[in-house]
């Protein structure tokens, strides 16, 4: 029988730790233990043997590092030798054994030891191909399974997955590492975890190392409540202790076996060792489990989507989804798209977060941008500060299949059609990077008109998914919300559709509440009704906007009311303290313009701006008369040492507050820029937060920033450079090491022929320092930046205008 | 126990100075800014020992690494053992800058001085508990001495962190350019000597670059 065959029905055991036993055979710490391989077969061939003999099913390759990280190309080791060899003792073992019937080869993929980015310096699509490389290896050489083990990150588990899944047909089965509260090194959960691996497909998954089968135990539970493929748990033998020079643990076999017992009994399929556990905990552990029965894993049905570390589900509780993010309607959203405003996209996020939001819709989509390239950036730029999930909303199939591919985590996705070839393009992607799709009740015949005719279109929709392998929980139902001042039924068969979908076929539906009410006066109250109603008649995610208070207000009142909000405490928690209607606004502060600016207050001077202007004040003046002089006695002070950074970057964020209100009272006036200089942290470097400072102040001073972001590669600055208008780069470095690229850069713009001048900063940084490797000018701190950018433009502006 | 970042400290990195404190609407925000982090992450190190060797020609020799470093020689003077050392606030410090630095500047620069100083904080704490323990077997320490100090290279960051299996067991990993990620983080080497040492240089006076706007 296949492994595949057995996987969940038959008890299968997995190998014991290997560190440890080579260790007693001599191998020095810093050595790598994959060259044993090549160097010692016979030593790996009984590590493997002992296993079998011990009563193991499933032997794992000597490969956890064997990456062209830790084997590069040109080295003294050949990587795919090195698999080939480990596939080659494994299999070896296994004849010898005769254990060719039973026991199936693991080819094992460790952690690359490197982040990702943005948090390191490992793109995704790299770590991708470090592990695809060995699995094509180990494919090729025989091995019945691929283990992925030992990942302390969800994100870098995914690339190994897809690695796995596009290089081979093997069955995957992933261990991630966790600490005694559940929670892996990166941020993740038992919950978020299961639902990214579901969502990719895998076949078995667990928990290794990290801790002893004790702290285990309640781990152990929770990934059988939550995991609805077989379970897979290899712990250590107890903590690692150092005795002199040596690493010992304490759980012996026997207590090993005996807490292993219970956790067969918990539903765990997979059973096996990692550091420190010997074949005689191995073999301890199969006389006390061989005889528990299996449980088959029961189908969980539940309908969850995940980020990096939050895993949200769909039902009993209606979730939020924001929706804010969506240039539908807004000219300033399409303003912070074109120019690459990411910042702005950003800052829509926090707030829906901070409103309430479960979820957040991400929708780029512009006529004129590259959708799929700026949906990537933003899902990617969004999930490495937003810890909520994210809905990938695109109708651009390209744009889809590249934002959920980069996602951390299980997407929500909006949207297939009951349209064949919808459901041609979008089910392909969700059965390969999982998800929770929106499946919208029309198809080739348009909308029905009817509850009927819509819950047709949703039984296409559930067979179809399902022939995909994509099961009924990871679909929920757009019922449609159709504009009730053009069609007076509209929204009566909606609220019957969602009725329906929840009673006849149990599934979830979803809306986009506020089309209701297009047309009408006051939509915010019809459109909060409307809510309310639809969430009674069972409506189980609605895409709203949660700063909108009567919505988040229908959204409590009906938890409250329904029982879903236990002692009402989301309710008070929500209200507690408020009268019946919000305070009014704080009447205006006494202080001026230039004072609010100078002491950093945000609000106040955004409040003084506007006063100003309702007084007459013509807004140019008020950026001439008060908000620069204003700025420039905060900048010398802070030269002066009388004030410091908080400080000058305080002033800088109420001075930008009172911009906002000046570009605003002149949107029709053509806006006068100081220049537009081009910003970044160098290739190979993760300090950003000088560049960003010096960002905020230039924005100040009137410049245009084109922000490149951090560890930007000497080519896309180069191409940014190139942009006519550019004459002033500026680039940031902290380290000696990363100076090196710095140096490139600055080389790369020269030969490109532009004839820009280049600012540099960072801590390593001298006059001198920066001189020898071509830099314009040196930049003590952010001040000096905006001092030198005014030279640069201010004297050529001067000799243009003469 | 949740560690607490050093109000001073933050003050220093952020250009205060004694005589020009931050005022108390400063300070407060400081304050705030300090307690979010401190509850926002979770800071873990890891320690391992390895004797320590010279050979005739002054290179060291570190468990099977091998060092050329005059200050590293200096500062393991008398030494007979080293303790490898690596400690790190952990993603989230970084998650927490990035976000702040979308939205308030001037919360992300107080962020990432609190920062710092929490995790030099978390390192004194792990230090003292070994230095407690370490004194039990009669050995003393020396100031912990980290790559980049001196002529220590950093290059050295990845011995440390590979010997100490810091990936897996903190989240502790050097990038291609040596650059340690997480951000806040810290690796070094701790001698261990049978004579208690009169020295106690440590940080700022013990570094080269006495041109340093931030030397205390």
């Amino acid at each position: 029988m296949s492994f595949l065959e057995k996987l969940g029905r038959e008890r299968l055991f997995f190998d014991g730790g290997t560190g440890t036993l080579l260790q007693a055979q001599g191998l020095k710490g810093g050595e790598l233990p994959e060259t044993w391989n090549l160097r010692y077969p016979e030593r790996i061939q009984a590590v493997h043997k002992a296993y079998l003999e011990a009563g193991s099913h499933v032997i794992c390759t000597n490969t956890f590092g064997a990456n062209a990280l830790k084997f590069p190309d040109g080295g003294e080791w050949d990587l795919d030798e090195i698999v080939r060899a480990a596939m080659d003792n494994a299999k070896k073992a296994r004849a010898e054994t005769g254990r060719e019937a039973d026991a199936y080869i693991a080819l094992d993929l460790g952690p690359t030891g490197r982040l990702l980015r943005p948090m390191g310096d490992l793109d995704f699509e790299d770590a991708v191909a470090l592990f695809a490389r060995v699995v094509r290896v180990g494919a090729a050489a025989g091995a019945d399974l691929v283990l992925i083990e030992t990942m302390s990150d969800g994100y870098e588990a995914k690339a190994a997955v897809l690695a796995a899944k596009e290089n081979s047909d093997l069955p995957v089965v992933v261990t991630t590492v966790y600490d005694e509260n559940g929670k892996m090194l990166t941020g993740g959960t038992i919950a978020s975890t299961v639902a990214l691996l579901e969502g990719l497909r895998v076949d078995a998954l667990g928990v290794n190392c990290g801790m002893g089968p004790e702290q285990m135990l309640p781990l152990a539970e929770e990934l059988v409540r939550l995991s609805s493929v077989p379970v897979v748990v290899n712990p250590n033998a107890g903590l690692p202790r150092r005795e002199g020079d040596r690493t010992v643990f304490d759980v012996d076999p026997e207590r090993f076996a005996a807490v292993m017992e219970r956790i067969a009994k918990l539903g765990v399929w997979g059973l096996g060792g990692c550091c420190g556990t010997t074949p005689d905990h191995i073999r301890a552990l199969t006389a006390a489990c061989r005889d528990i029965p299996v449980t088959p894993p029961q189908r969980k049905g539940r309908t969850v989507v995940s980020s990096f570390s939050q895993a949200v589900e769909i039902g009993p509780m209606p979730v939020i989804i924001g929706e804010r993010i969506n240039p539908t309607g807004k000219k300033r959203f399409k303003e912070a798209l074109r120019s690459h405003d990411l910042e702005y996209i950003l800052n829509e996020g926090f707030a829906q977060e901070e409103a309430g939001a479960h979820i957040l819709d991400v929708n780029v989509g512009l006529p004129e941008i590259d959708e799929p390239a700026m949906l990537e950036e933003a899902v990617c730029a969004l999930q490495s500060v937003i810890s909520l999930p994210l809905q990938i909303d695109t109708s651009d199939t390209e744009a889809m299949a590249r934002a959920m591919r980069r996602y951390n985590g299980k997407p929500m996705i909006n949207s297939v059609s009951g349209k064949a070839e919808s459901m041609a393009a979008v089910f392909p992607l969700v059965r390969r990077y999982g998800g929770v799709v929106v499946g919208l009740a029309l198809d080739e015949g348009g909308i029905p008109d009817t509850a009927e005719g819509r819950l047709a279109v949703a039984r296409k929709i559930y067979s179809t998914a399902a022939e995909y392998g994509i099961p009924p929980e990871d679909i929920v139902i757009d019922g449609l919300t159709l504009t009730v001042s053009s069609e007076p039924k509209a929204a009566v068969v909606t609220l019957e559709t969602l009725r329906r979908v929840r009673d006849e076929l149990g599934g979830h539906t979803i809306l986009g509440v506020s089309n209701v009410s297009f047309g009408l006066p006051r939509r915010d109250i019809i459109n909060a009704n409307f809510f309310a109603m639809a969430l009674e008649a069972g409506l189980s995610c609605a895409i709203i906007n949660p700063l909108a208070e009567g919505m988040m207000g229908a959204w409590r009142s009906y938890c409250a009311l329904a029982g879903l909000d236990s002692q009402c405490s989301g309710y008070i928690g929500a209200y507690s303290g408020q009268t019946a209607a919000p305070a009014a606004p704080a009447s205006g502060t006494e202080l001026s313009l230039e004072e609010c600016v100078m002491r950093g207050m945000q609000e106040g001077a955004a409040q003084a701006a506007r006063g100003a202007l309702d007084k007459g004040a013509q807004p140019l003046e008020l950026v001439n008369s008060a908000l620069i002089p204003a700025l420039d006695r905060v900048g010398q002070d802070f030269e002066k040492k009388i004030l410091f950074l908080p400080q000058l970057l305080m002033s800088a964020e109420a001075a930008k507050a009172a911009f906002e209100v000046v570009k605003a009272a002149m949107a029709s006036e053509p806006q006068e820029k100081q220049g537009k200089v081009v910003l970044a942290t160098v290739k190979g470097d993760i300090h950003d937060i000088g560049k960003n400072i010096v960002k905020v102040l230039l924005e100040n001073y009137g410049f245009e920033v084109v922000d490149l972001g951090k560890d930007v590669a000497p080519e896309k600055i180069v191409a940014a450079a190139a942009a006519p208008d550019i004459r002033l780069v500026g680039l940031s470095a902290l380290m000696t090491t990363t100076v090196v690229s710095m140096e490139e850069t600055i080389k790369a713009l020269r030969e490109s022929g532009s004839g820009v001048r280049v600012v540099v900063g960072g801590a390593v940084l001298t006059e001198e320092y920066a001189g020898s490797i071509g830099a314009d000018c040196y930049a003590r701190d952010a001040m000096a930046t905006v001092r030198y950018a005014r030279e640069v433009y201010g004297t050529e502006n001067g000799e243009e205008k003469a | 126990m949740i560690l607490e970042a050093d109000y001073g400290e933050i003050c220093r990195y952020l250009g205060y100075r004694r005589d020009t404190p931050p005022d108390s609407a400063m300070e407060q925000t400081i304050r705030a800014c300090a307690r979010r982090l401190e509850q926002a992450v979770t800071p873990r190190w890891v320690s391992r020992e390895f004797p320590l060797t010279r050979l005739p020609d002054g290179t060291l020799e570190l468990g099977e690494v091998r060092v050329e470093s005059k200050s590293l020689s200096r500062n393991l003077k008398g030494c007979e053992r080293v303790i490898f050392f690596a400690a790190t606030l952990g993603v989230e410090a970084d998650r927490l800058i990035a976000r702040a630095a979308a939205v308030r500047m001037s919360e992300a620069v107080i962020l990432q001085a609190a920062a710092a100083s929490l995790i030099e904080v978390c390192c004194d704490e792990a230090c003292e508990e070994l230095r407690v323990k370490a004194e039990e077997e009669g050995w003393y320490l020396r100031p912990r001495f980290s790559p980049g100090y001196g002529d220590f290279s950093i290059a050295h960051q990845r011995d440390i962190t590979a010997l100490l299996q810091t990936p897996a067991r903190i989240g502790l990993t050097v990038t291609e350019q040596m650059l340690l990620a997480p951000m806040k983080s810290v690796t070094a080497v701790i001698g261990m000597s049978r004579q208690a040492a009169p020295c106690h240089r440590q940080g700022c006076e013990a570094c080269g670059k006495t041109d340093c706007a931030f030397r205390r």
